[in-house]
């Protein structure tokens, strides 16, 4: 087996009951240092694929690896291995972020003295020195997220597992807890592994993969990913958008309809926009092109792929 | 294994007792209601040297009491820990799962015991008992305190959410309480009931402490309340460990977070 491989699993697959498969047959390679996103909606099977991952749940079949070790065959060494960032979360609301902290660093058996130095190293790096003895009530929805994050690394861990780290918060915090992942992955090398479904937060990862009805559908690194898509997205909101669909798909190929709105991609970098404007007159309402985000991709090739294989 | 993760758990438990001071003083206002206002009445009832006998004899019982409430409440907090989140600060720790369960009913033992000793310390200065009793009293309670924590130890793990804690007090604590020879000779109960108290592995906490108390009518011999205690305790603790290390009982902590729309 390759040694530089973080995360493998194969065929790993997870029913609940006799009706729900959350994970059908996942095969993941993910190398050791890299920023790995796996994106999907909710209810895709991103918290289970990381729940069998992380020892907190068994696959129905199938199996993964750690840091080349077998997941089922000892959980306890691959609890040492990983760190996880529950979707909501782990603390204890009635204690100070200190002795969350504490207890954790206790929980990952380190002794007193280095538990200290992590949390007061981990609480500069998320500007929370001076929240340290204040209860956890206290602290903003950001801040408590941080120091969730923070309870997650405190022990070093290989691999680290975010589920959904955002959800919930403001675009500020938002922002400032990716500054925090990449500050950790700075100053520890360690391999992340997120799952979201703000797609445009995924954008710093070195792969994505699109997930699915517990099912990987297509993936790879997000530039590419958008370099591929297309040049632009074009938006056009139309009064009578059959027409506007009749008019322009013989040019750019069928486009997504939601209503009155349509988004057309554009493979070709010299289209004339403002000649188009022209063309289009009073039959559309407004018109705008930009560039293509890993939201286009995800519209395109995982809703609605059909239309994505057509260009 | 290091001991780290275990006084973790145990100390966290042990702050969270002594910072909520308010309930452990009203953790002594259920005995002392029952001693002084019950006992009072019941034994105004009784005639002549039974009266103040009743009290002697209601001693071990509001003990146990104090040690069945604290212990089973405290072992209850890992169903909290579970619906609250926390539980998951520890499953993801490096640790065996039944760890957990240990570790939790350590603190639910000790939980019970320094209310214990806080019991005993205010009967101290009523001048209930002597310090000589009251240091007797000390092995027996420890003694049931752990029974109580298997029992809690016990009903934690087969319960999905606290939501179940009216039907816990209902079907768990009171019966186990009313039927244990606490507040009643055991030999004056119907003959039905006798052997409810029988198969109560509590009735044999109670009994032992009866026997720490001098003047006090016993059902079972020490022996027999010791092995029945040790016994029913390991079980109980090896089953809750083994019904805990089985991840189908978390899955509804975890699947409930797939499961949101």
């Amino acid at each position: 087996m390759d040694s530089n491989l973080a995360i493998r699993t194969r065929g790993l697959t997870k029913h609940y009951g006799s009706q729900t498969t959350a994970v059908n047959n996942l095969d993941l390679d993910i190398e050791a240092g890299q920023f790995y996103g796996l994106l999907g909606p909710n209810g895709a099977g991103k918290s289970t694929t990381i729940h069998m991952l992380t020892t907190m749940t068994s696959p129905t079949s199938g199996e993964a690896w750690i840091d080349n070790k077998q997941v089922s065959a000892n959980p306890v060494a691959i609890r040492t291995a990983v760190g996880l960032v529950f979707q909501d979360s782990a603390l204890d609301r009635t204690m100070s972020v200190d002795e969350n902290l504490q207890f954790a660093a206790a929980m990952y058996n380190l002794p007193p003295k280095q538990a200290n130095q992590r949390i007061d190293e981990l609480l500069s790096v998320f500007g929370l020195q001076e929240k340290r003895k204040q209860k956890l009530l206290a602290l903003s929805g950001g801040q408590r997220r941080a120091v969730d994050i923070a309870r997650g690394v405190l022990h070093k861990p290989k691999v680290l597992f975010l589920d959904e780290p955002t959800i919930g918060l403001d675009l500020p915090n938002r922002r400032a807890i990716w500054r925090f992942v990449e500050q950790l992955r700075r100053n520890e090398g360690m391999t992340v592994f997120l799952t979201t479904h703000y797609l445009e937060e995924a954008e710093a990862c070195d792969h994505v993969d699109f997930f699915q009805k517990g099912q990987l559908l297509s993936g790879g690194k997000p530039s590419t990913l958008i370099e591929q898509l297309a040049e632009y997205i074009l938006e056009i909101n139309s009064p009578d958008p059959q027409q506007t669909i009749a008019q322009l798909s013989p040019i750019f190929g069928t486009p997504i309809q939601e209503d009155q709105q349509l988004s057309f991609k554009i493979a070709a970098h010299d289209v004339d926009f403002f000649q188009l404007q022209k063309t289009l007159g009073d039959t559309i309402s407004s018109m705008q092109w930009r560039r293509p985000n890993l939201n286009d991709v995800y519209l395109w090739v995982v809703c609605h792929p059909s239309k994505g294989n057509q260009a | 294994m290091s001991w780290r993760p275990v006084k973790a758990v145990v100390g966290r438990e042990m702050s969270k007792l002594f910072r909520q001071r308010a309930r452990l003083i009203s953790s002594m206002v259920r005995p002392m209601i029952w001693l002084l206002v019950i006992g009072s009445g019941v034994g105004s009832m009784l005639q002549g040297p039974q009266q103040d006998g009743y009290l002697t004899f209601l001693v071990p019982g509001i003990l146990a009491m104090t040690l069945l409430f604290a212990s089973l409440l405290s072992a209850l907090t890992l169903v909290y820990d579970k619906e609250f989140g926390v539980m998951r600060m520890m499953m993801i720790a490096p640790i065996a799962h039944y760890w957990i369960v240990i570790s939790k009913l350590i603190a639910a033992t000790l939980t019970a015991m320094v209310q214990a000793i806080l019991l005993l310390v205010l009967l101290l200065i009523l001048g209930l008992i002597s310090v000589k009793i009251a240091v007797m009293l000390l092995l027996p309670a420890l003694l049931t305190a752990i029974c109580c924590a298997a029992i809690g130890g016990l009903i934690a793990v087969w319960s999905k959410s606290i939501d179940n804690f009216a039907v816990i007090m209902n079907f768990f604590i009171f019966p186990v309480f009313f039927l244990s020879g606490a507040l009643y000779p055991v030999n004056q109960l119907p003959a039905y009931l006798h052997y409810v108290v029988q198969v109560n592995p509590f009735s044999y906490g109670v009994d032992l402490l009866k026997h720490a108390v001098p003047n006090v009518d016993t059902d079972f011999s020490i022996t027999t309340d010791i092995a029945v205690l040790v016994g029913f305790s390991t079980v109980a603790i090896l089953i809750a460990c083994w019904r805990f290390s089985r991840e189908s009982v978390h899955e509804p902590l975890f699947h409930r977070v797939t499961k949101r729309p």
